[in-house]
């Protein structure tokens, strides 16, 4: 298949605030896009818009994904299609357990997709291996979700979500941030473990050491909400030494 | 009005039973629990129900246990409300309250909880907590904590919040394929867990649980 996203002059608002104003992207399989820019140029609005948060409105634009049009759907049909978002900040769900959500999720995307609802046995097994793939600890079952988690354990957990939904484009907003050296290893390390040739991710981040450890194939810069630049991995190099100074 | 022997031990359990009028005194070293679960399920026969509860606890002799945990999810136009008056005579005594609404369509809710700790009554803990969730614009909760505080070496504490459903949160959840409908009732049900988990009968519990998802 040749495109697996393609964004075609997205503008979206927030609060009659204009804050994209005309993106264009394609993604294919297997490739890692990165987005970077200043605060405030619209990274994180693309993430919400791609994901359907409501408190986004699309102005004009199109959005096709493995070409059906993803902005007619909403953020459930968008997940069980395939689309990710490691969100910046995930949210704490008091009394949820993780093991209640999990399963939650990954049957309901099993029933989208025709498939029987995976038995509690094997539902166990599969957050059991995939716990052991990303070498994360196995002692957040029976936590609520995201409730008490260190800013590395929510981050973590967003990346097993990840490895446990298997998406097709898989957004990650801002994963560095608040995280130290360690915890940032272990989950760019996830990431590349879950990169095959079929699906694919935007990185979207505000500094080049992310890239050290996840190598995006296109680097884009966003400023005042439309993509200025784009180049090969050695752009974020560049943004890191000149600052965003030239695109505000 | 019921008491408690010395040492005694007493779990009582009352799912919709309405207007409940429990008067209580417990004697030294004795511990009481009191569970109330309100989930009035409408018939269009039915007419609208207004139950109200009191429950009043008295503290007669030294290091007496209380814990009140009461939940009415209710619905319609439906009222629930709620009033404990717990008093301490003598110290020692520790009470613990947990009361929860969960109100929908144009249900009302309302808690009054006094509190009194004389002032013989010293070393006591007393501990009140009102936690309200609204499901739809026209509920309305009224509370009304009380605290009459005689003594002066005391752990007293109380707070009441009344919220809706986590918009973030159920975002989150759509955004990990977990329709809204969906989201929405795992959000409820994580509300009431932790009074639902005071019943110590396994078979009521489990009947209580599945009755209120």
């Amino acid at each position: 298949m040749s495109e697996l996203i393609v964004i075609k002059d997205l503008h979206a608002s927030i609060q009659d605030k204009e804050i994209l104003r005309g993106v264009n992207l394609t993604i294919r399989p297997g490739e890692v896009h990165a987005i970077m820019g200043p605060n405030g140029a619209g990274k994180s609005t693309l993430s919400a818009v791609l994901t359907g948060n409501p408190l986004y409105t699309v102005t004009q634009g199109e959005v096709w994904l493995k070409g059906k049009n993803l902005l007619e759907m909403t953020p459930e049909q968008r997940a069980r299609e395939g689309v990710f978002l490691s969100f910046q900040y995930p949210v704490e769900i008091p009394g949820v357990s993780m093991v209640n959500f999990m399963r939650t999720a990954v049957n309901e995307k099993r029933k989208y997709e025709g498939k029987e609802p995976l038995s509690a046995t094997e539902f166990l097994r599969l957050m059991r291996e995939k716990k052991k793939m990303l070498e994360m600890a196995d002692k957040l079952n029976n936590r609520s979700v995201n409730e008490g988690f260190s800013g590395g354990e929510k981050k973590k957990n967003e990346i097993f979500q990840m490895a446990m939904l298997e998406p097709c484009l898989s957004i990650l907003d801002e994963t560095d941030s608040g995280l130290d050296i360690d915890a940032l290893r272990i989950v760019a390390d996830g990431v590349n473990k879950l990169k095959t040739k079929d699906n694919a991710s935007i990185v979207i981040t505000h500094y080049q050491r992310l890239l050290d450890y996840i190598v995006p194939d296109f680097v884009h810069v966003l400023a005042n909400g439309r993509i200025v630049k784009t180049g090969g991995k050695e752009l974020a190099l560049e943004l890191e030494e000149k600052g965003y100074a030239e695109f505000e | 009005m019921l008491s408690l022997n010395k040492g005694e031990h007493k779990e009582l359990v009352y799912i919709n039973e309405p207007n409940l009028d429990l008067s209580i005194s417990q004697a030294e070293d004795s511990v009481l629990r009191i569970v109330v679960i309100d989930y009035p399920h409408s018939t269009p026969s039915r007419h609208v129900l207004d139950s109200r509860h009191t429950i009043e606890i008295h503290h007669a002799g030294t290091n007496c246990q209380t814990e009140i945990y009461a939940l009415a999810y209710v619905s319609n136009k439906d009222c629930v409300h709620t009033c404990t008056r717990v008093k301490h005579d003598i110290g020692g005594g520790t009470s613990k309250q947990i009361i929860k609404f969960v109100l929908d369509d144009q249900a009302q809710g309302s808690f009054q909880g006094e509190l009194k700790i004389l002032p013989d009554a010293q070393k006591v803990s007393a501990f009140q907590t009102n936690r309200n969730l609204l499901l739809s614009q026209q509920a309305t909760m009224r509370t009304q904590p009380q605290l009459e505080i005689y003594a002066d070496d005391v752990k007293a504490s109380h707070g009441a919040t009344t919220g809706q459903l986590d918009e973030s949160a159920l975002f989150y959840m759509q955004q990990r394929g977990i329709d809204p409908a969906t989201g929405r009732k795992m959000l409820i049900n994580a509300f009431m867990q932790d009074i639902i988990d005071q019943i110590s009968d396994e078979t009521l519990r489990e009947q209580v649980r599945q009755q209120l998802e």
